[in-house]
């Protein structure tokens, strides 16, 4: 069967697509950030966990603390990129979304029971006999598995040619396995965010130091060396997943290759850096780094999905509606909740550190 | 049709969204009104400057923040998904419409978590009014996001005139906006202080149990008068259109409506109530129990709402389906399965017509009907039909029901999707070809040289129905009639009617089982004519199915010497369509299409559509028969002056399900089909192959001919079942000529003018002036003898070609002239007379050849 004749007629959109494209690549840049932080620092807290049999650490003890705020925020921006991305891109969103229903519809579940467990995590008491590290292990798995589906819907909405599979399968059972870029893609997701967790531990162990606690200084190398293997372990796979895609799918003389080579070759250059940094336990240069190297690689995986949907589709062709005074209402809603929302950590921080306590 | 269809079977019609809306709406409400209810607590607390009282609204605040942040913020993500995949047109042209409203609810999303962390977890670390703000902040963010997100819902059932600007503005701020907002507002309210009552009873302390537990009382009587007011506005806000619909043409909707006003007041009972000093158990119990009516009150009002918005889900622009609704009349002309995208069949065959009919099912019907399912399960509601009643029920399932939108696809379409359900799901099928035994009946003897008189005998009606459960319900009660005229013959044959006695004789059986004699009896003389009425018949005799008693029929002088003898059939039938669509097993061998369970389904449908409490009088003993309120001209009942007479109420209802058909649609309810167990259309006529629509006209025509005769009458629901009729071959419905049943009828000279071979072979919308014009009360131009006597009875006249036996429609011509032909054709004058006959006096033509021999 033709993917063409699958894929469903888009509706129209407001605003330029390059708005809305804009929109999507800075919130969902927000969102991978806190979502490497949320996933990766649970990993790290499992591995940690299971490596000391359940005994608590400085490190652990952060990231069942920091958990409930963390996956708030994370659902929070996820909102935003998967608004703009349903707006850009639904007719191919909805789809697979509809071709994996069943998992993609547990992620409510899963969120649910991972959020609830990260509060119960964080309200019981420090130790291996509470409990508490066993639930905080099934928070991470949970998150996991919430990645794992994540990761199959969107590599499964650039892949058309597979959806004739639903005509076998139409009860929402298909995951996107068969595609050989799908491991090394999950992989480079996860291990990416390991390393950006890592860092964060470095990041919130370093800011306890400046507060005068002592001991900070093990766990900001233990960050870092997170962060930095992590990074390394994350290069190969990045390799690993650009050899999984179809041989010649982004011809390097065409200006999407170009830009593709580029955001790579940038990303993998300032990944570099961060490394360096990594390795000499510099938590703010390897972040400076590190987020340049997530803004470019996220420019990369935007030409890919471009590309990948090039033969059926392209946001040029986009019908357009304009309704544009919606959209700069949304721009002064948006620039007065960040204005309301730094006024309030600000009088409330301010008030807190006069308190010298922390949530 | 642009999208695949998730294929849920249990869990399809909108369970998945029932369970995680009801759930999250509740809680999304207590978001809203609880950040008020933080600020105003904390207020309290610090204007009576009590650690104590502070400690509660911080366990609170810890209770809302979990509650909130778990299961309402992500709950609303899981609406999200969900609707993304059951309807994902609707969620592409909400999110495509509005995605900026959305963007900016995001905002505030965003604006709620920051307040309510630093609110949290900065209790004793910020200045008291520093603190409050956070709350006042909260409730703000939490509020404006109520502000938006209600212009979207509201949006879907009163899209106002978005519909045709598709202005934004429009669709945000639509007539349902307003009085929308203010209800969820009041509500929200009163929801804060069901979930504070939830957390204030538990306070161990006694007196401060007391304080917060008055405190979150007034929470739910404060608010109410307001959140009662904003009700009514929101009522009277629909289009009255919509409102007529919701409360008196939606019974799916009235449990929720009921549950709604029933349940509503009763937390303002239980704050009064708890504004009393109780014992502490009592007042937890009570709390919990009214944060569950609140559920229920809430749980009733989404599904007012939603139901309301039925057929809709954008309400007078998408249907459920996904089906825009500009686009029905293509749909219905180009088929869905050619224009559907994630369809694997776009012809249907024989081989594939159950897996195009599921394919059909999913783009269709799936998003509000489970398949074994506790949403509105399609096994359950379809249980009574087979398939091609719902083929029927599918065609004009959105007159009667508004919930249902038109079918949107080709007639074949319609088919393959009732052959799905109904035999697919529902192991249904329509009843086989019947075969027909085969019946022997002797000749009467009769000898020209020695017999003095010809009896000729004929029934009034040649298509006679049964439709009555005895005890329970009467449709068409049985009763055949018999007339019958006796002739001398001679040079010039009179006819006889004194000192004679005609007595009628059913052959063996053919009567229920509470009558176990042969029924027998005296015809009555009237001038020129012998009747019988009255004779109760089934076609049941030891054989089986037999609608065609044969009745032996003798003369007898006085002294009861026989005069004549001869033979003619009295037709019944109880092969009546009922089951077809209202259940019951009908069966092939007793070919009876009303049986107990049809007649409770028809009764329950009646109740249903007509407000009536049929069933449970019948269910109480009393049997009912529709004559009793519906005039009947067959049965001289008079009925209630107000209803409409029994042919147009059963003919206007029906027709509205079997529009666009030609005598198909007579042979769903009568037994006329061509393959059936009776086969009524028997006659000259229907071997030359004309149907029931020949002389009736079309279902929409006949009924609504019936219907034009009752609202010249001034009965209102005569208009409303014409209104969605349309009629064929005229231009409205003014060219529809009003008739009464039993009275105005289509008659032979209509096509036969003047006695003369016919210019047309069909006749319709002219009818009989008046009663004494049908054929049956006619007679020949000497004005004694009549018509039926020598042609037959209306649907057999001769040369009848019965397929249950070859004499059986022919007796008489086969027992006096020896063919098959009306009495006297081809100048078989000899029956009659001792001359030979050269004047035309019985009608004009009389003496020519028969045509059609």
């Amino acid at each position: 069967m033709d993917p063409a004749a699958l894929i469903p007629t888009p509706d129209a959109i407001p605003v330029h697509w390059g708005w809305l494209q804009l929109l999507l690549q800075t919130t969902l840049f927000c969102h991978i950030l806190l979502m490497n932080i949320t996933v990766g620092t649970a990993c790290i807290a499992l591995v940690g966990y299971i490596r000391d049999r359940g005994a608590p650490s400085p490190c652990t003890e952060l990231v069942v603390r920091a958990m409930p705020f963390t996956i708030a925020f994370t659902v929070n921006f996820g909102v935003a990129p998967l608004l703009f991305g349903q707006v850009l891109y639904g007719q191919f969103l909805y789809t697979s979304s509809i071709l994996m229903a069943v998992f993609w519809l547990a992620i409510v579940g899963l969120l649910i029971v991972a959020y609830a467990l990260a509060y119960f995590a964080k309200h019981l008491p420090a130790g291996s006999g509470s409990g508490r590290p066993a639930v905080a292990v099934l928070t991470a798995l949970l998150l996991l598995a919430t990645a794992f589906f994540f990761v199959n819907n969107f590599s499964l909405m650039q892949a058309p040619a597979s959806w004739s599979r639903y005509f076998a399968h139409p009860r929402g059972l298909l995951l996107n396995l068969g595609d050989p870029t799908f491991i090394p893609r999950f992989l480079h997701f996860i291990v990416g965010a390991v390393a950006i967790g890592g860092l964060a531990i470095a990041l919130w162990f370093r800011w306890r130091r400046s507060q005068g606690e002592d001991s900070a200084d093990r766990w900001i190398g233990h960050g870092c060396r997170w962060f930095s293997f992590a990074t390394l372990a994350n290069a190969g796979i990045g390799l690993w997943f650009l050899a999984s895609l179809p041989h010649g799918l982004i011809p390097p003389a065409t200006s999407t290759g170009r830009l593709f080579l580029l955001c790579l070759a940038g990303g993998s250059v300032f990944a570099l850096a961060a490394l360096f940094f990594g390795l000499s336990n510099r938590a703010v240069p390897a972040l400076a780094c590190i987020l340049v190297t997530l803004a470019l690689m996220l420019g990369a995986r935007s030409l890919l999905r471009a590309t990948l949907l090039a033969p059926w589709f392209s946001l040029e062709q986009l019908p357009l509606a304009p309704a544009t005074t919606p959209f700069m209402l949304f721009v002064l809603i948006l620039a007065a909740g960040l204005a309301l929302i730094a006024w309030m950590m600000r009088f409330t921080l301010r008030a807190m550190d006069g308190g010298g306590q922390q949530p | 049709m642009n999208y695949p269809v998730w294929q849920l079977d249990f869990a399809g019609g909108g369970l998945l969204v029932a369970l995680i809306a009801v759930f999250h709406v509740y809680i999304a409400h207590f978001a809203v009104g609880g950040g008020l209810f933080l600020a105003l607590a904390e207020r309290k607390a610090c204007r009576e400057n009590s650690p104590a009282m502070l400690a509660y609204v911080r366990a609170h605040a810890h209770f809302f923040l979990m509650l909130t942040m778990v299961a309402g913020a992500i709950s609303g993500v899981g609406i999200w998904f969900v609707i993304s995949l059951l309807n994902p047109t609707a969620t592409s042209i909400l999110i495509h419409t509005f995605v900026f409203v959305w963007a900016a609810e995001w905002v505030c999303f965003l604006v709620e978590i920051v307040s309510l962390f630093l609110y949290v977890y900065s209790f004793d670390r910020l200045p008291p009014g520093r603190h409050r703000l956070l709350a006042w902040i909260y409730g703000a963010a939490a509020w404006l996001s109520l502000f938006l997100i209600n212009g979207i819902i509201s949006f879907m059932l009163t899209p106002g005139d978005w519909t045709e600007t598709k202005n934004i503005w429009d669709g945000f701020f639509n007539p349902g906006f307003w009085p929308s907002l203010a209800f969820r507002t009041f509500f929200a309210l009163i929801i804060a202080g069901l979930f504070g009552l939830v957390t204030a009873t538990w306070i161990k302390d006694r007196s401060l149990r007391t304080i917060w537990t008055r405190f979150c009382s007034r929470w739910l009587i404060l608010p109410f008068l307001f959140f009662f007011a904003a009700a009514i506005w929101y009522r009277t806000a629909l289009p009255p259109e919509l409102q007529e619909i919701i409360w008196t043409r939606m019974p799916s909707v009235r449990p929720f409506i009921d549950g709604f006003l029933f349940c509503a007041p009763v937390p303002v009972l239980g704050g009064l109530l708890l504004m009393m000093r109780l014992p502490a158990g009592l007042s937890r119990l009570l709390a919990i129990l009214l944060l569950l009516v609140g559920q229920i009150v809430m749980g009733c009002f989404e599904f007012v709402r939603e139901g309301a918005r039925r057929p809709y889900i954008l309400r007078d622009y998408l249907y459920t389906t996904s089906v825009a609704r500009g686009d029905t009349g293509r749909l219905q002309s180009e088929g869905i399965l050619a224009v559907a995208k994630w369809v694997r069949n776009r012809q249907i065959t024989d081989d594939n017509r159950l897996e195009a009919g599921r394919e059909l099912y999913n783009l269709l019907c799936l998003s509000c009907h489970a398949i074994g399912g506790p949403m509105r399960d399609i096994k359950r509601l379809a249980a009574s039909y087979t398939p091609s009643g719902l083929d029927a029920m599918i065609s004009g399932m959105h007159t009667f029901h508004p919930v249902m939108p038109p079918f949107t696809g080709t007639a074949e379409e319609r088919r393959a999707l009732a052959w799905f359900i109904a035999h697919g799901l529902n192991n249904r099928s329509d009843p086989p070809p019947a075969r027909l035994a085969g019946k022997l009946v002797e000749i009467p003897p009769f000898d020209p040289a020695a017999n003095r008189f010809v009896l000729v005998a004929w029934s009034t009606l040649g298509m006679r129905y049964v439709a009555e459960v005895e005890g329970l319900l009467s449709v068409f009660p049985p009763g055949n009639s018999l007339r019958a005229q006796l002739i001398e013959r001679g040079e010039t044959p009179t006819i006889v009617n004194q000192n004679v006695t005609l007595r009628y004789r059913v052959e063996h059986g053919f009567t229920d089982s509470d009558r176990h004699s042969t029924p027998t009896g005296d015809m009555l003389p009237e001038e020129d004519l012998f009747t019988a009425d009255g004779i109760l018949l089934l076609p049941t005799s030891r054989h089986g199915f037999d609608p065609y008693p044969v009745v032996a029929i003798e003369a007898r002088d006085n002294n009861e010497n026989l005069l004549a003898a001869t033979k003619v059939v009295a037709p019944v039938s109880t092969e009546m369509g009922c089951a077809t669509c209202h259940g019951g097993p009908a069966g092939p061998e007793e070919y009876t299409g009303l049986n107990r369970a049809t007649a409770l389904n028809i009764l329950e449908a009646h109740d249903r559509l007509s407000g009536t409490t049929l069933l449970a009088s019948a269910q109480s003993g009393a049997m009912i028969r529709c004559q009793s309120c519906h005039a009947d001209l067959m049965v001289r009942a008079r009925g209630e002056a107000d209803r409409l007479n029994l042919s147009t109420a059963i003919h206007g209802f029906h027709a509205h399900y079997l529009r666009g058909r030609e005598a198909d649609a007579c042979a769903f309810c009568h037994p006329a089909s061509p393959t059936g167990a009776t086969r009524s259309l028997r006659d000259i006529h229907a071997s030359l192959g004309l149907t029931c629509t020949n002389c009736h006209g079309t279902m929409e025509n006949h009924a609504l001919g019936l219907l034009q005769q009752e609202r010249t009458a001034g009965k209102q629901q005569a208009a409303r079942l014409m209104a969605p009729l349309m009629p064929r071959a005229v231009v409205d419905d003014n060219a529809i000529v009003p008739r009464n049943p039993w009275i105005n009828q289509p008659d032979c000279l209509h096509c036969h003018v003047d006695y003369q071979p016919p210019a047309t072979d069909t006749t319709s919308n002219t009818w009989t002036a008046g009663e004494q014009e049908l054929y049956r009360n006619r007679t020949d131009e000497s004005g004694r003898l009549f018509c039926a006597a020598c042609h037959s009875s209306p649907h057999a006249l001769y040369p009848a070609d019965n397929p249950h036996g070859e004499r059986l429609d022919v007796l008489q011509p086969l027992q006096y002239q020896g063919n098959r032909l009306p009495l006297g054709a081809n100048r078989s004058c000899s029956v009659c007379h001792t001359l030979d006959m050269n004047d035309e006096l019985h009608h004009d033509n009389s003496l020519r050849t028969f045509r059609n021999e």
